[in-house]
């Protein structure tokens, strides 16, 4: 096969079309950070909750401060 | 050997090295040397490597860029990455959070830290290191045991000699402790970004690494580690290139080319970048290093917008058939400036494979990238002065940049790094040089690490800052748009790094990157300019103290390599049409290249 130029063998692969379609979720697109758990928006800001830094829910274990630890263990 | 006599009274020896070792192994220098005049006539340098990068992009996924041009470079992928991913940005309309820019921001720090201590240390050295020297200018090298390092409180070595000991491949001090730090850097870099070279976490919008205290105090503690070798690092250079200028006189002409530097800025700065082109000026001159063209010592512009417009891509001596009659993708930029034909927004690739043909034809595979510069009318060939020149000598001129480690002064940068291990506070100030030549491209290098070094501090603690608020956003969410465009500037190791995109019904319509050696390696363009290798090589004084016979053209290869070429294995030397020598230099087995 020749194409632009260059002499090619018949090819293997089929054309790679957008890995997604409209209307299946994507991992980046909008509405993801209210399907996010532990994470809640504050202005500009995205604070974590202790929920992201523990994976425990803390209000089913009576924290004495319902929002701490609000960011990350190390 | 073979002796032409192309000039009227001269006797010109051919010769050629394709291809150059210790860089990627696709770029061959052909010269032709007068060795009465001790200079080199002439030079022409080919690559025999077609990649079509700009070809199958086409019709793909943007998001996938990112992960798709990472792939160019085996050493600076991630500097593709992000500039995609600003392109990206661009098109998308949206920008990172701030703790995602200051992320990525840490992430190149950590790439340019590692990439120019092992380009300079474990493969520029190697030109400058006692073995070498001892081969080329055994007279040189008497003097040099006994000269006195002026650093020598600071790197420990009493002489020169002893500093260009310590450079010898796999036995010298300072090659050694280069491989531990390139490690020790390669860990920053994957703290931020996941994976080296190509980055796993960073994707248009932000970042995938979780912001915690941890990852930035893991960051940090090497960091500190590494201002000891930093701060070393610089006195030994500045040693070996001072005895260099003072033992052979002259020296600064070796490499020396007209000053015509390009940078297009690094380090965004979240608080003023919001990727819009239209802005694009006023936030490319908040970024933390400067972008700019330096021409004949005087800062031209700073504005990306500019810098923009004036790219032209240049045929004339390339394997390539001309795009004039295909699709103009981008008539008119978002602020309605008229876009050139030759942008590379309205490029299409038509390779055309064919003979090299040396004497009067195409003879490379790299296009001829040209900066028009307008006030003027010239198709200016910029380097990018193997990427630290370009940068410091644009930052120190523009003045803009005022972080608390690292200050531009208007004709210097001052680099602050604090205490470490070893050594105390120390103020290092890189000076704008009078010429841009091989020497100070390499000295530039190593004041390029304090300077990334520097910034690296200041990154971590804006990000923590950012961290203590409670701030832990690191990705924007966004749609693909059906139709846009966007541009991405940014530094990659070596220079100069932008990537041009089109989308079209979500996929990609056109799609160029222009990395730095295109335009450092370039061939000559339609006009008959030549490339700035060719150009830095041409005119070339030759202090090599061997004659024809055992030559090995280390002043031309110091000039070559003295770009960062990103284009390995064995020197294969081709002498006219007589003498074949084949030279296998361990230095670079199976490091794989740069």
């Amino acid at each position: 096969m020749k194409k632009n130029n260059l002499e090619t063998g018949r090819s293997q692969a089929r054309v790679v079309w957008p890995a997604h379609v409209p209307g299946v979720p994507q991992g980046g697109s909008k509405g993801k950070l209210e399907r996010s758990v532990g994470l809640y928006a504050e202005g500009d800001k995205v604070k974590g909750t202790a929920r992201r830094s523990t994976g425990i829910r803390p209000h089913d274990r009576n924290p004495i401060d319902p929002r701490s630890p609000n960011f990350s263990p190390p | 050997m073979q002796t032409t006599g192309l000039g009227k009274q001269q006797n010109l020896v051919e010769m050629a090295w394709d291809p150059v070792t210790r860089i990627i192994g696709n770029l061959g220098i052909y010269t032709k040397i007068d060795f009465e005049n001790r200079e080199v006539a002439e030079c022409k340098s080919t690559s025999s490597i077609f990649r079509g990068y700009s070809v199958f992009m086409k019709g793909k996924d943007p998001r996938d860029a990112g992960f798709i041009t990472s792939r160019i470079c085996g050493i600076c992928g991630d500097n593709h990455t992000t500039c995609a991913n600003y392109a990206q940005n661009m098109a998308f309309g949206i920008k990172n959070p701030p703790l995602a820019e200051w992320m990525i921001n840490l992430g190149e720090a950590a790439e340019y830290m590692f990439d120019h201590s092992i380009f300079q240390d474990n493969m520029v050295f190697v030109d400058f290191c006692e073995r070498m020297v001892a081969e080329t200018n055994p007279k040189l090298l008497a003097r040099a045991e006994s000269t006195p390092a002026p650093h020598a409180k600071i790197h420990g070595y009493d002489t020169i000699a002893d500093i260009m000991r310590s450079f010898n491949p796999f036995t010298g001090k300072t090659y050694l402790e280069a491989l531990q730090m390139t490690r020790l850097t390669r860990e920053m870099f994957c703290l931020m970004e996941g994976r080296h070279v190509h980055p796993s976490t960073v994707y248009p919008g932000g970042v995938g690494t979780v912001a915690s205290p941890q990852v930035f105090t893991d960051y940090l503690s090497r960091l500190v580690r590494y201002l000891d070798f930093a701060k070393k690092v610089v006195g030994m250079n500045d040693d070996v290139f001072d005895f260099f200028y003072e033992a052979l006189p002259g020296y600064e002409k070796v490499g020396q080319r007209r000053i015509q530097l390009g940078c297009w800025g690094a380090f965004q700065d979240p608080d003023h970048c919001d990727y819009r082109y239209e802005n694009m000026t006023s936030w490319g001159r908040k970024m933390f290093v400067t972008p700019g063209i330096v021409i004949d010592g005087e800062l031209v512009t700073t504005d990306l917008v500019e810098i923009n417009l004036g790219m032209r891509i240049l045929l004339g001596s390339s394997y390539y058939d001309d795009w004039e009659e295909e699709e103009v993708f981008v008539a008119k930029d978002p602020l309605g400036n008229p876009v050139h034909r030759r942008h590379p927004w309205n490029q299409t690739t038509i390779p055309k494979p064919q003979k090299r043909n040396l004497a009067n034809g195409p003879y490379s595979w790299v296009m001829s990238p040209r900066w028009y510069h307008e006030k003027t009318g010239e198709h200016l060939a910029l380097d990018t002065g193997g990427g630290p020149l370009a940068r410091l000598w644009v930052t120190a001129l523009a003045g803009m940049v005022k972080t608390p480690f690292v200050r531009s002064t208007g004709h210097s940068v001052k680099i602050t790094l604090p205490q470490s291990g070893t050594l105390g506070e120390m103020e290092l100030e890189w000076k704008v040089p009078k010429w841009a030549n091989t020497i100070e491209r390499d000295r530039a290098r190593a004041y390029y690490i304090a300077y990334s070094a520097a910034m690296a501090l200041f990154f971590v603690e804006k990000a923590m800052e950012r961290l203590r608020t409670g701030d832990v956003k690191t990705f924007q969410e966004f749609d693909v748009p059906d139709e846009a465009i966007g541009c991405g500037f940014h530094e990659a190791v070596r220079g100069v790094l932008s990537h041009h995109m089109v989308i079209k019904d979500r996929k990609i319509a056109n799609y160029h990157p222009y990395p730095p050696t295109p335009w450092n390696a370039s061939p000559r363009d339609s006009f008959g300019t030549p490339g700035p290798y060719e150009d830095a090589v041409q005119g070339c004084p030759i202090f090599e103290e061997n004659g024809p016979e055992n030559f090995k053209g280390i002043d031309i290869m110091r000039t070559v390599r003295s770009f960062d070429p990103c284009l390995p294995c064995g020197v294969h030397m081709y002498l006219g049409e007589g003498k074949v020598l084949h030279e296998v230099h361990s230095p670079m087995a199976g490091l794989g290249g740069a």
